[in-house]
């Protein structure tokens, strides 16, 4: 496990030692104010049966901008760079498994974007200093809430992972990600456009949605089911990671 | 150290390596020569286990390059072609990095670290970005990354590849000190180099290896050894057809005149010395000279003779 720690710590300096991480989380910043500033001003006009944090994440889908985009640049760095430089072959003919390089990856990619998160908890803290009043009501609706987003971006980010590893071009790898990442997302919404598939894979195909995942998380309902599913496929992903970067041996 | 036995690789259905086989005797230092896209770059992936041969096998460092590949990895120090390093990285911490990954911990890996970068004259340059670095330097730190772990075996795919004469003849100098500890196996098409440096050439053409010998036994072995040229004063008409006839002269050519005097080439059949007769036929003809050398082949014509079928056809302009 010593090359994965090794791996995870260079990983990280390259993550955090670079202006990118730093425009990332001002902009994260900005953007997520926003939504922030709304559910403010919406609490305000009338009484509202949800948090202040429910409302945040889901008031009209000012959130999932953002955050859709936010994994194809965190992760098309990951293996297309190392590709185009050739580093790749340097890095796999030390010795240390793919497996073990594949999760370092994975591991910093992760921990950037929860630190993303971070910043976003002040503008809460500073709610409940100024207002005196919780800005979830009550923890359950916090805790779901910031699950949610780890899970997501379990998820996500192993895609990102995923579309790094086919390609040497950041670029290609990026609108692979962001495609792939879009498309689950608007999975969950095919039943609000069709009514032509019948029920049974309509009701599959509303377990994926993200959207309401969130929904039901940051109302403080937090379910199992999501849980296993986003972790589950992070897995499957990853896996699928690290025989793309075998399939290099052996292609014919 | 190094035993491949017919090695085959196949790529989109092109066969880049042909049934290789060869081996490298440990304390050795083994050129592997061969035209661009010969396969030695191919054969040097599957070495370090960065590609898996479709069928044939090979043993690095007694651990075999499929079933064994961790272990083979500690053993040896791969310099990849174009020394691929990470721009970001400072020099010093790069080759902690690198140092650790081989195992290398605490004490240890920093004395590593001091002893390759001594070794390889890169301790002033130690606190730089890898990225602002000039080649000679980058190819360098490679070099330092290749031994920090004090390898076995060194595996360098074109160490000199863009370097000026100058770094050339530094790199040149490394390897060869780096050669009385380690056994090294360098890909190049430098051929002077590899006569300098190396004890034994391997060459590799098309996949398959042409020949495999000491650079003295090669150079021996060509056919078509060496040429002598002669300078003659007023050579008259018939001094081609009398150059001809000479024993052991294979082909004549005649350059034009400058002022008066013209000048022969004559390709000889190998280890034949012809000056002596050539001396003999002048005083007989009565021919002023001005000089009669004998030019001794080089590694360059063993390449040249051993792989020119191939060069000729790709450099050859299409038709179409």
């Amino acid at each position: 496990m010593r090359p994965f720690f090794i791996l995870l710590r260079k990983e990280l300096k390259a993550a955090f030692f670079s202006p990118l991480a730093y425009i990332v989380m001002a902009f994260l910043m900005v953007l997520n104010g926003v939504p922030f500033v709304l559910s403010l001003l919406r609490m305000q006009s009338g009484p509202s049966p949800h948090s202040l944090v429910y409302l945040t994440f889901t008031l009209g889908g000012w959130f999932w901008m953002s955050f859709l985009l936010l994994f194809p640049i965190i992760t098309m760095r990951l293996f297309a760079e190392e590709q185009k430089l050739g580093t790749l072959e340097s890095l796999l003919t030390a010795p240390v498994r793919t497996s073990h390089v594949v999760l370092a990856k994975y591991t910093s990619a992760l921990i950037f974007y929860c630190a993303l998160w971070v910043p976003s908890l002040l503008n809460f803290a500073v709610f409940q200093w100024i207002s005196g009043e919780s800005a979830a009501f009550n923890e359950g609706s916090f805790i779901g809430t910031y699950l949610m987003l780890f899970l997501l971006g379990a998820f996500n980010v192993a895609i990102g992972c995923m579309a790094s590893s086919m390609t040497s071009n950041q670029i290609v790898a990026a609108v692979t990600a962001f495609s792939l990442i879009l498309l689950h997302f608007f999975v969950g919404f095919f039943h609000l456009f069709t009514t032509h598939l019948p029920a049974e894979v309509l009701d599959r195909v509303t377990y994926t949605s993200s959207y309401e995942h969130m929904r039901m998380f940051a109302d403080g309902l937090v379910d199992t089911r999501p849980i296993v599913y986003y972790l589950s496929a992070a897995a499957f992903i990853l896996i699928i990671t690290h025989q793309i970067l075998e399939y290099r041996k052996w292609r014919v | 150290m190094i035993e491949v036995r017919n090695l085959t690789k196949r790529f989109a259905g092109r066969t880049v390596l042909d049934g290789v086989t060869f081996e490298v005797n440990k304390g050795e230092i083994v050129g592997f020569l061969g035209p661009n896209g010969a396969g030695k770059t191919t054969t040097l992936r599957i070495l370090t286990t960065y590609l898996s041969a479709t069928s044939g096998s090979a043993t690095v460092a007694g651990c075999d390059v499929f079933n064994d590949s961790l272990k083979l990895r500690k053993k040896i120090g791969y310099l990849p072609e174009n020394v691929p390093l990470y721009a970001d990285m400072r020099v010093k911490e790069y080759l902690r990095f690198r140092a650790q990954l081989r195992g290398l911990r605490g004490r240890n890996a920093r004395q590593a670290v001091g002893a390759a970068m001594d070794e390889t004259g890169i301790t002033d340059v130690r606190k730089k970005v890898i990225g602002t670095l000039s080649k000679g330097y980058r190819q360098r730190v490679g070099l330092a990354d290749a031994i920090v772990h004090s390898p076995d075996l060194l595996i360098l795919d074109e160490p000199t590849n863009g370097l000026d004469p100058n770094q050339i003849r530094h790199a040149r100098d490394l390897i060869h000190h780096l050669g009385q500890e380690h056994t090294i196996l360098v890909s190049t098409h430098i051929l002077h180099e590899v006569e300098m440096t190396c004890d034994r050439v391997i060459i590799i053409d098309r996949g398959r290896i042409m020949a495999a010998d000491t650079p003295r036994n090669l150079v021996q072995r060509l056919r078509t050894a060496g040429t002598v040229s002669l300078d003659i004063k007023s050579a008259p008409p018939e001094a081609l057809a009398k150059l001809q006839t000479t024993r052991a002269v294979k082909r004549v050519t005649q350059e034009d005149s400058i002022h008066e005097w013209t000048r022969f080439t004559l390709r000889v059949e190998s280890g034949a010395d012809i000056r002596e007769d050539l001396f003999h036929l002048a005083l007989q003809e009565n021919w002023t000279l001005r000089e009669l050398t004998q030019h001794s082949a080089s590694l360059e014509d063993v390449f040249a003779d051993i792989t020119e079928h191939s060069m000729s056809i790709s450099e050859s302009p299409s038709t179409a």
